[in-house]
């Protein structure tokens, strides 16, 4: 038997329909997701039923359930934290702080950080939850 | 003179570059962007100064302390409660006056979850006037 080489066509496959599914997820990743500075670190925020609209824009503190803290991404010490929030609070006297603080992260963590928000003169603070079981 | 069109050429514009630059954005939307639904609970807002004060309300009684233990279990008056044992007496407190000020005192040990529940259940029950008790380390 003899085996022949099937000749190479000049059609090309098509590769339309390729890009079409690409451009679709891409604009499908780009509108459902939020491009807000992740933690370094797993945050899973706590489950209310009663928020509200998220604000967009401000500062980000991300707490840990051991209690690491982490400002826009940066995991830092409370100290290097309430300087980099007081350097916020002078550039914008209006800054909303939201506060993304693990569902099992103690209450001593949150609320301390609360109150140096409020020493510092922080207007608008608000602490990020979700209305669904992550 | 004479001008002829020039025959089409079989020529066309790759598409690769283009293919490539929309699968490295579709990487990147996928990688950084988080798909939790995210709301929030405002834990403070300072008024202005110059803002009028907000009407008094007429309270019959005095505020509702709530103390959250540090597993999270609720205690009120002495008593133990659990989620629908408070949301009762809420709703209970909340028709004798309508100005109901919940005072809630947590333990630093209770988890977050805790607080964010208990702040969950005194909104839906319609609680105005709810304020979070800090207690700071003594010097």
């Amino acid at each position: 038997m003899k085996l022949r080489r099937a000749r190479a066509g000049t059609e090309h496959e098509t590769i339309v329909a390729l890009i079409d599914v690409v451009l679709f997820l891409l604009i499908f990743f780009m509108l459902i997701g939020r491009m807000d500075a992740t933690a370094p670190f797993m945050v899973f925020p706590a489950t209310s039923l009663s928020g509200q609209d998220l604000p967009a824009g401000g500062e980000t503190v991300a707490i840990a359930p051991d209690g690491r803290l982490a400002l826009n991404g940066t995991e830092m010490d409370a100290g290097a934290l309430s300087a980099a929030l007081a350097a916020a609070v002078a550039r914008d006297p209006a800054v909303v702080v939201r506060i993304n603080a693990h569902r099992d992260a103690e209450l001593r963590h949150t609320l301390a950080l609360t109150g140096v928000l409020d020493d510092l003169g922080v207007k608008d603070i608000v602490l990020v939850v979700t209305p669904k079981e992550p | 003179m004479e001008l002829r069109r020039r025959p089409r050429g079989q020529r066309l514009i790759s598409m690769v570059p283009m293919i490539d630059v929309m699968l490295i954005l579709l990487v990147f939307f996928m990688v950084t962007s988080s798909y939790l639904d995210l709301d929030m609970v405002p834990m403070l807002e300072r008024q202005d100064d110059t803002a009028p004060a907000p009407a008094a309300t007429a309270a019959t009684a005095g505020p509702l302390f709530v103390r959250l233990g540090p597993g999270g279990a609720l205690r009120v008056g002495g008593r133990d409660l659990d989620a629908a044992g408070f949301g009762g007496l809420l709703a209970g407190r909340l028709a004798a006056d309508p100005g109901l000020q919940v005072l809630i005192l947590p333990s630093g040990h209770a988890p977050t979850q805790a607080l964010v529940s208990v702040m969950d259940l005194a909104a839906r029950a319609g609680v105005q006037r709810l304020r979070i008790v800090r207690l700071k380390e003594a010097p």
